[in-house]
């Protein structure tokens, strides 16, 4: 049995590795307010995602946490130490797949490695293990120009456990993707996540989305951006397509629209 | 096997007959077109001459008095030469340009000086400086290749995304590695493209400061053709600098086509299996 196959209940206990102490994020001289004290505690192995319209301050909460940007006030607490700058625990995966062209796929997988330190055999044997987890063995070999879209974004998914990093940061990571490879790819990533027993921070503005994936959903509110409630999602897992049809769901889909809409 | 041989075979052979037969076609008839105007003196074959003739001056220079060889070498060598100068010296400042924000803003008026400055008008002082020999004519040439290569190393090297910044930085890239990794990788297809202009205005220079002082040189062969009204002569020579300009480019169109790899269909295949092939020897090493 997985992590993400155990109950919800033992999670709730397990250790914060992820919190927000009233971070707040001001742009342009401070007269942009784009994240207004968020706090929050996520614990160890839990999938949250942050749902808003855009400007609400979920991407700039992301990069915060990976440390790509730094707090105006409060800060972001990783594994108990305050987050000053991109560090090997956390990361990151984009909208765009960001592969580099002129590498094959495993050649993209091993960039984490690479950028690390010396690149051994078994990092490339772990890197082919991970193209064959995201379904892409066969694929090893080709070129970004060659993949389509999901793919890619498997390769970047491939990419991000490659980093061996506990916290993944997902930046609307299927958003460029159509629907039917999407619903395919978040269930494949549940599948995976689960298998790594990672804590995953997921960014989206498709609310069903967020339910379907998550243990809990921050529902985010812009001018200024901050978490306007955060909902806990007890259905069970492993989650199943089905389940978006079930009573419980929509009770949660309407709860966080009625937060969105009472602006 | 076997049955592969036929489309393989077959594929050619459409190409032939679908896009180089209608240009040779049109190509014959103009030629004959213009043969033709000239034997009804409507064209004056003394100023224009016609292409038969035009095809034997061919045929002495480069076949029977075989003249044309020592000054297509020197020609040839000037461009590149002046080409490998410029073409440095261009990517050296580019790449500190792409560094340091402060060399940029300090170099970019002289480079935008030089280049509204008409390169060729600096024949003369450039002549007065190295003299009569290949030293002016590489000069020449070095100094008019060097805008357009700089202009497109240093766009190619400015052009960032975002996202990909923040992975490297994510991943705890340093800069070196992210200029080394992502942003030259990325410029060299700007880069690649600054030096085919570079390499056809290289090519320029090197005739022109031929025509303004110079022993040798295509250039030179040609002023005298023309000066001794032999057009057909005149003409057989400027299509050498046809051929060293289409040999020039193509050289460079081989590299680009080896280098950037990327989104070229047929390359990306073979660059694939190439990368497999090392994969496996590291692998069972």
């Amino acid at each position: 049995m997985t992590a993400a196959q155990a109950d919800a209940e033992p999670r709730r206990a397990a250790p914060t590795v992820v919190a927000g102490d009233a971070i707040v994020k001001t742009f342009a001289n401070g007269s942009v307010t784009a994240l207004d004290r968020a706090s929050f505690d996520i614990p160890k192995g839990a999938f949250v995602s942050l749902v808003g319209p855009s400007g609400c301050g979920k991407s700039t909460l992301l990069r915060l946490i990976a440390g790509l940007i730094a707090p105006s006030q409060g800060a972001a607490i990783v594994h108990g130490r305050e987050v000053t700058g991109p560090r090997p625990d956390i990361a990151m995966m984009f909208q765009k797949a960001t592969l580099l062209e002129w590498r094959t796929s495993l050649e993209n997988v091993l960039l984490p490695t690479e950028l690390s330190g010396t690149v051994t055999k078994a990092d490339r044997a772990r890197a082919l293990d991970l193209l064959n987890l995201v379904g892409l063995k066969d694929f090893a070999f080709a070129f970004p120009a060659q993949l389509s879209g999901g793919m890619q974004q498997r390769v970047a998914l491939a990419r991000l456990l490659q980093t061996g990093a506990d916290i993944l940061l997902l930046d609307e990571p299927f958003g460029a993707l159509d629907e039917f490879t999407r619903e395919h790819l978040n269930l494949e990533l549940l599948r995976i996540v689960g298998e790594f027993g990672a804590t995953t921070i997921f960014v989206t503005h498709n609310i069903n989305e967020a339910i379907f994936l998550s243990d809990q959903v921050f529902v985010m509110t812009p001018r200024p951006g901050k978490i306007a409630k955060i909902v806990d999602i007890n259905l069970p897992r492993p989650r199943t397509l089905a389940m978006q049809l079930t009573p419980e769901f929509n009770a949660l889909a309407e709860d966080v629209r009625a937060t969105l809409g009472a602006l | 096997m076997a049955e592969h041989d036929l489309p393989q075979r077959s594929t050619p052979r459409s190409y032939w007959a679908l896009s180089v037969l209608p240009h040779l076609v049109l190509f014959g008839a103009l030629m004959a077109l213009w043969e033709g105007l000239s034997i009804i003196n409507v064209i004056d074959s003394i100023m224009v001459p016609r292409p038969s003739e035009i095809v034997s001056a061919i045929w002495r220079l480069y076949v029977t008095e075989r003249i044309i060889y020592p000054h297509f070498v020197v020609t040839f060598t000037e461009a590149v030469t002046g080409f490998a100068i410029g073409a440095t010296i261009a990517v050296v400042l580019a790449v500190a340009s792409s560094l340091s924000d402060v060399f940029q803003r300090y170099v970019s008026p002289y480079a935008i000086v030089l280049n509204v400055t008409p390169g060729i008008a600096l024949t003369p002082i450039i002549i007065a400086w190295f003299g009569y020999g290949m030293g002016s004519k590489i000069a020449l040439a070095a100094v008019i290749c060097f805008f357009p290569i700089y202009v497109n190393a240093l766009t190619g090297l400015l052009q960032t995304d975002e996202d990909r910044e923040d992975l490297f930085r994510s991943l705890g890239g340093t800069k070196v590695q992210v200029f080394f990794k992502l942003r030259v990788p990325s410029s060299l297809p700007m880069v690649f493209a600054g030096m085919k202009i570079g390499l056809t205005t290289a090519l320029i220079g090197a005739v022109v400061a031929e025509f303004a002082q110079a022993t040798e040189g295509v250039g030179v062969l040609m002023g005298r053709f023309s000066f001794q009204l032999q057009m057909a002569a005149s003409i057989a020579t400027l299509l050498s600098m046809t051929a060293i300009g289409l040999l020039l480019f193509y050289a460079m169109e081989f590299l680009d086509n080896r280098i950037v790899f990327w989104g070229r269909e047929n390359r990306m295949a073979r660059v694939s299996r190439a990368r497999a092939k090392a994969w496996q020897r590291i692998m069972h090493k």
